[in-house]
């Protein structure tokens, strides 16, 4: 990291500083872009400021150094209520948010999947909506996207060369005749804008320790830094957004790392702090004008919350595979993420490559088992290889993020993630079982495990956008419709879900709602 | 297939050591000598590897005891599990056969006690450097250079991709 010499700070009193509550994909992009445009901004982030030479190559270690890890609990009838009772979601309390544990992966939504509700049609059961914004729109920015993160594919930037995982993946998949490669990734084949190769350290979830993964940690946030314009302010716990009488944000109050609680006055507030803190804000922020929460006038915060159709494979071998060698998920099918109703569901889904190291894998592999059948499996982890499923699930209003009646130690309720199963995600995750389990039986697998989906890791839409009040918190531009000055950057603004891993968008929305601030403020709108 | 493997540096020191034998138990620093060889043989009973010694078994009860140390509501828990496998038979659980044991675990799946023990046999006794060694997970790489040149595409007995594009 480069150190600043002299680090931007602003006044608790200055009100014309954008603040920005989370340093992800979406708050740590939204900072640099802000900033790049001469905006002043305080970025608070709730966890520490760690640097590479911090991370460990350690799936346990990593886990407890980078995540949100305050007491959540769940309800409904998902599986992951049973098996993951107090840690339902998976994301991270860390500067850089979730993009210094992601894996890379960058694809884009398709257009039919931003026009879900026209093209998928009515659903019983479900809250489908079309987002406010078309593919079309989005195109441009997702172009600057891609070419900030140096996603391989894009700017003839090589794609990552196949590891053995793959090996297994493409021989399965090729034989069905699939269309499989490794895909895309925000982690460099060669050396591209000052970062190195990706060595294959096989640990891009523990935090990146070489730098060849894209993370707002190791390239947004440095360069915001260097603008002069940033204040960065890490271990700084937002608890509450407030308002004025005119009924627009004025601040946000927050427990600083000495415990102290301060009060950040603001020209505007963004929430970035992903989708269960996000609405956990609004909703705690309620007041005498707004008893609901902050955009809450519709009752559509913390509801038709998503986390994908996520699901694994992991299959066994004769011969050895050494899965963990390597980066994660090189690998893609993208054969079902287009919507066809004669599959007997809507939406779609990809199949991607999936590794885990011993420790996870013996975690995750159905939480519960034990026994002499268990044994026979793991002890064959050298000869596994994994795949993992990222599909659309449905919108439901009652799939929600809400607050219970228990405190957390600053003061704020704790949340609930209620999620049941809709009969459409269902039929996609029976359906993508038997695809996965076709393509490593086509490879020779002698055993196939069907694993449950883990703590949710691809959390979007509990604030979502949409063209009218009625259906959604924020308009197309991710600003909260009851108030002119309150802007969402995280995946909890996501309309639908749409089948891909969400990061991509979240950072290309960030660069159009970057455009969208800065246009706003030079025309004194904001 | 056994190989060698690698704690991250950084952590390489929280390795839990304890001596050979009956003396383990001495050094707990909640559990007495019964509760710590029950739940040895719990842990033992949920994950039967033959290939593997005591000893690996014995350090997940030491990650317990820390666990206990640090949390009464977790001391808690194990010493409930304790209660509930020594009181399923005539006979205290260490001194069941296997089949036995294994269907006095089966019957109280549904505790949260049981819970608690079966979660944390898997969260320790995975990531266990020996463990690790002896069913081929090599662990952290990167201040090896990772695995680009250490076998990341070696697999031989398929036909590589053609080269990328």
């Amino acid at each position: 990291m480069d150190a600043i010499s002299t680090p931007k700070r602003y006044d608790l009193d200055d009100d014309g500083v954008v603040v920005i509550i989370g340093s992800g994909a979406g708050g740590g992009t939204l900072a640099h872009e802000l900033t790049r445009r001469g905006v002043e901004v305080v970025l608070m982030e709730a966890g520490k400021h760690l640097t590479a030479e911090d991370f460990v190559n350690d799936e346990w270690g990593g886990y407890e150094m980078l995540s949100w890890l305050d007491k959540r609990t769940a309800s409904g009838s998902w599986r992951v209520a049973k098996d993951h009772p107090e840690a339902p979601s998976w994301h991270c309390q860390v500067v850089g948010g979730t993009t210094t544990h992601w894996s890379g992966c960058c694809y884009r939504l398709i257009a039919d999947e931003m026009r879900a509700r026209s093209v998928y049609g009515e659903i019983p059961g479900t809250s489908l909506i079309d987002w406010p914004i078309t593919l079309e729109e989005l195109e441009p920015y997702y172009d600057l996207a891609e070419t900030k993160m140096g996603v391989t594919g894009t700017n003839g930037l090589p794609p990552l060369p196949p590891n053995n995982n793959f090996k297994v993946m493409y021989w399965g998949a090729s034989r069905l005749g699939f269309d499989v490669s490794t895909g895309r990734h925000a982690i460099n084949s060669v050396d591209y804008d000052g970062r190195p190769a990706t060595i294959q350290d096989g640990f891009t979830i523990t935090g990146d320790k070489t730098g060849s993964r894209w993370s707002t940690l190791n390239v947004e946030i440095p360069r915001a830094l260097a603008t002069g314009k940033l204040d960065l302010r890490p271990q700084s716990r937002a608890v509450q957004v407030e308002h004025d009488a005119a009924g627009k944000a004025s601040g946000v109050v927050y427990v600083d790392g000495n415990g102290v609680r301060q009060r950040q006055k603001a020209r505007a507030v963004v929430l970035a702090g992903n989708c269960v803190e996000s609405p956990r804000l609004l909703l705690h922020s309620a007041s005498g004008r707004f008893p609901n929460g902050l955009a809450n006038g519709w009752g559509h915060v913390g509801r038709h919350y998503l986390r994908h159709v996520i699901q694994t494979v992991w299959s066994v071998f004769d011969k050895p595979v050494n899965m963990h060698r390597g980066e994660i998920m090189t690998g893609l099918v993208r054969d079902f993420v287009r919507h066809d109703p004669a599959r007997g569901f809507a939406g779609g889904y990809y199949v991607e490559l999936n590794s885990m190291g011993l420790p996870t894998t013996a975690a995750f592999l159905e939480p519960g088992w034990w026994g002499r059948d268990f044994v026979s499996v793991i002890e064959q982890y050298s000869h596994m290889a994994g795949m993992l499923l990222s599909g659309e699930d449905m919108p439901q209003p009652g799939n929600r993020v809400t607050l219970t009646d228990e405190l957390d130690a600053f003061g704020v309720p704790v949340a609930n993630i209620h999620y049941d199963d809709h009969p459409n995600d269902l039929r996609l995750r029976s359906h993508g079982y038997k695809t996965m389990t076709a393509i490593h039986k086509a490879a020779g697998a002698k055993r196939i495990i069907e694993a449950p989906a883990y703590p949710a890791s691809h959390n979007l839409g509990s604030n979502r956008m949409a063209a009218r009040a009625e259906d959604g918190v924020l308009d197309g531009n991710g600003r909260a419709h009851e108030m002119r000055n309150l802007f969402v950057a995280d995946g909890s603004s996501f309309a639908t879900g749409g089948a891909c891993n969400p990061t991509l968008t979240i950072v290309a929305l960030a660069i159009r709602q970057a455009d969208f601030i800065a246009g706003q403020m030079a025309k004194g709108e904001l | 297939m056994s190989v060698v493997a690698h704690k991250d540096p950084k952590l390489a020191g929280r390795a839990i050591e304890l001596p050979e034998g009956p003396e383990w138990v001495s050094a707990l620093r909640v559990f007495d000598g019964h509760v710590a060889e029950t739940l040895a043989s719990v842990a033992h009973t949920l994950y039967p590897h033959d290939g593997l010694p005591e000893r690996v078994y014995r350090r997940v009860v030491a990650q317990f005891d820390r666990m206990a140390a640090a949390s009464p509501n977790a001391a808690q828990m194990m010493a409930q599990l304790v209660d509930l496998v020594d009181e399923a038979m005539p006979l205290p659980f260490v001194e069941l056969s296997d089949g036995y044991r294994t269907e006095v675990l089966k019957r109280i799946e549904g505790t949260p006690a049981f819970r608690l023990v079966q979660r944390s046999t898997v969260r320790f006794l995975y990531d266990d450097i020996e463990v690790w060694q002896a069913f081929g997970y090599e662990g952290a790489s990167v201040h090896l250079g990772g695995y680009v040149k250490r076998g990341f595409d070696d697999l031989d007995w398929l036909p590589d991709p053609p080269a990328a594009s």
